[in-house]
């Protein structure tokens, strides 16, 4: 039994259509698409904010909607925490009505989550008297989460919650985030069209596109897939690798990804506190043999395992334990003889690696 | 200053204009918010119909009053029949007369309050845990509060001059349904009534100048999205 069954068969008066069906079993989901491919109306239909023609949506066995059996939830039945990309605090209430707000209505039962823990754990309790539009869009967003999370849902669905921040308060929400998670243990359905996003925290990545699906998997898997994923923002891929460990030294900065020491420039505000490296594809080197008298310090060894062109630029995706894009000209891919199996070698100068 | 007559008049007005805008107040805040949130089929003809009483002739307002809630009307009839009460020629019919009268200017108010209001601010509501009614209640409404009480407002000052209809279904009884307007009108047919007239007509202008100013001010301050 999953714990999210989704189909779902809809058509707008726009002539959009959507028309999918998927399952998700991970705790933490990546729902994953261009704008307007359909995410947010998956939502939507999740949460019983929009009943669609025909669909079918099950959380746990438990049915909220089976259009056949003429079953719809009504969402204040579904026990679905909500969290909307622009937060949409209830303007009259303090952050500690927005808050209160649903746990009266919670489903009587052991309560998971406490009030006075959310505040704890998302640091919102210098914020408790001020009202919504004193609060800079990242407060918005964590109290919108701590107001979803105390209803005590049992899927936490968030549609581009981060979509609206600049980059290094989305990672700070999304830290937020993953505490959040891993301390109440809710599964999550994030919709994004953020790669960043996908690689850092999602266990598992479900693409749409055009209101498809178009395919299903781990980050790694479904970030490499041909079609869309490259193309889904016009900046291409991104690299943003976890991290198992990282060494400080005094003048340098060892970052450890599966038995592999990449040597990272020191810098940043917390160095302490990251769990990614990322970097251009554009300053990743390609080598097909063993190079020695160069200054990059990293030489990471791996196997090519896609191919794309992308406009005039071609990227070539390495897996060294997780995928490394790389960017490379035409030529040089003629010239190397460059195809999928290919042992490479991956140049990287450690001042083009950074920590998040 | 003023005359037993006169104060009867003033005291009359407030009276039926203040119950018109509150019996209406629910009945407006529906419609407001059916005409803000809803598609349904004929909300044209629902729309047409709520703005009637601002174009017809309000004697012709009165007249379908009247026929309505005369003893022999089908209204008036039920009326008459089941609680025993004869509402045509009392102050009820009045303030009856007022709201209908009145009607459509209070929707307006409260269609617009509730258009400014994020219809999604309810989904999120839902999304807690609420109910429609919960929703509308500790979300809409709330939000919509400056738009509602400004309507109210005008609906109260729409009433206090309300003629036509009111001398159709009300009548001009002294003491009973004379209200400010009745009383200006049978003053001024008085020879010995000019001082009256103006003293009556002071007041209103006063009245309807205050009431004008507060929805006003609600409104502008609704528009600024004061919390």
């Amino acid at each position: 039994m999953a714990l999210l069954e989704f189909q779902c068969r809809h058509r707008f008066a726009g002539g959009f259509e959507l028309d999918l069906a998927f399952e998700s079993d991970q705790h933490f989901t990546a729902l994953f698409g261009p704008s307007g491919s359909g995410k947010t109306t998956i939502l939507h239909v999740i949460a019983g904010l929009l009943r669609p023609q025909a669909g079918v949506v099950r959380l746990s066995g438990r049915a909220l909607l089976e259009t056949h059996a003429r079953l719809c939830r009504p969402p204040e039945q579904r026990n679905i925490g909500f969290v909307f990309q622009d937060a949409l605090l209830f303007p009259h209430l303090t952050v500690e009505g927005n808050l209160r707000y649903g746990i009266a209505r919670a489903e009587k039962k052991p309560r998971r989550v406490e009030f006075s823990r959310v505040v704890e754990v998302l640091e919102i309790g210098p914020l408790l008297k001020r009202t919504p539009h004193n609060l800079s869009g990242g407060e918005k967003q964590r109290v919108a989460l701590g107001r979803a999370l105390l209803r005590n849902p049992q899927l936490l669905v968030m549609d581009e919650p981060l979509a609206a921040l600049d980059d290094s308060l989305r990672a700070r929400i999304l830290s937020y985030l993953e505490s959040a998670v891993a301390e109440w243990q809710v599964p999550v359905l994030y919709v994004t069209h953020s790669q960043a996003e996908v690689r850092r925290a999602a266990r598992w990545v479900i693409v749409v596109s055009s209101g498809r699906l178009v395919g299903a998997g781990t980050p790694d898997e479904a970030l490499t897939q041909p079609v869309p994923l490259a193309w889904t923002n016009s900046t291409g891929p991104v690299n943003l690798l976890r991290i198992d460990r990282l060494d400080m030294a005094e003048d340098r900065c060892v970052a450890h990804i599966g038995g592999k020491a990449i040597i990272v420039s020191a810098g940043g505000p917390q160095p302490q506190a990251a769990s990614f490296i990322q970097f251009r594809p554009a300053d990743v080197m390609l080598s097909r043999g063993d190079v020695c008298g160069v200054s990059a310090r990293n030489h990471l060894q791996g196997q090519v395992c896609r191919i794309l062109t992308l406009e005039s630029s071609v990227f070539v995706a390495i897996d060294i334990g997780q995928i490394l894009w790389a960017e490379i000209t035409q030529q040089a891919l003629t010239e190397l003889q460059l195809a999928v199996g290919c042992q490479v070698t991956c140049l990287l100068k450690a001042h083009s690696v950074g920590l998040a | 200053m003023l005359t037993i007559e006169e104060w009867t008049a003033l005291r009359l007005s407030l009276q039926v204009a203040a119950c018109a805008a509150l019996a209406a107040m629910p009945f407006a805040i529906a419609a407001g918010y059916a005409l803000a949130r809803w598609q349904f089929p004929g909300k044209w003809l629902a729309e047409t119909t709520l703005h009637l009483p601002l174009v017809l002739p309000p004697v012709v307002v009165g007249f379908v009053l009247l026929t309505l809630l005369a003893p022999h009307g089908p209204l008036g009839a039920v009326l008459l029949r089941c609680l025993g009460v004869k509402l045509v020629f009392t102050w009820v019919a009045a303030a009856i007369a007022a709201a209908v009268m009145s009607f459509p200017l209070a929707v307006r108010a409260m269609r617009l309050a509730f258009q400014a209001v994020d219809p999604r601010l309810e989904m999120a509501a839902r999304s807690l845990g609420a109910t429609p009614w919960r929703a509308f209640f500790t979300v809409s409404l709330p939000l919509a509060r400056r738009g509602v009480i400004a309507g109210t407002i005008l609906a109260f000052a729409r009433s206090l001059g309300e003629f036509g209809a009111t001398i159709m279904v009300a009548g001009n009884i002294e003491g009973q349904t004379r209200t400010l307007p009745l009383a200006i009108y049978s003053f001024a047919d008085r020879p010995d009534g000019a001082s009256a007239v103006w003293r009556l007509v002071a007041i209103s202008i006063l009245l309807a100048c205050a009431a004008l100013a507060v929805s006003e001010w609600m409104e502008r301050r609704a528009n600024d999205g004061a919390p």
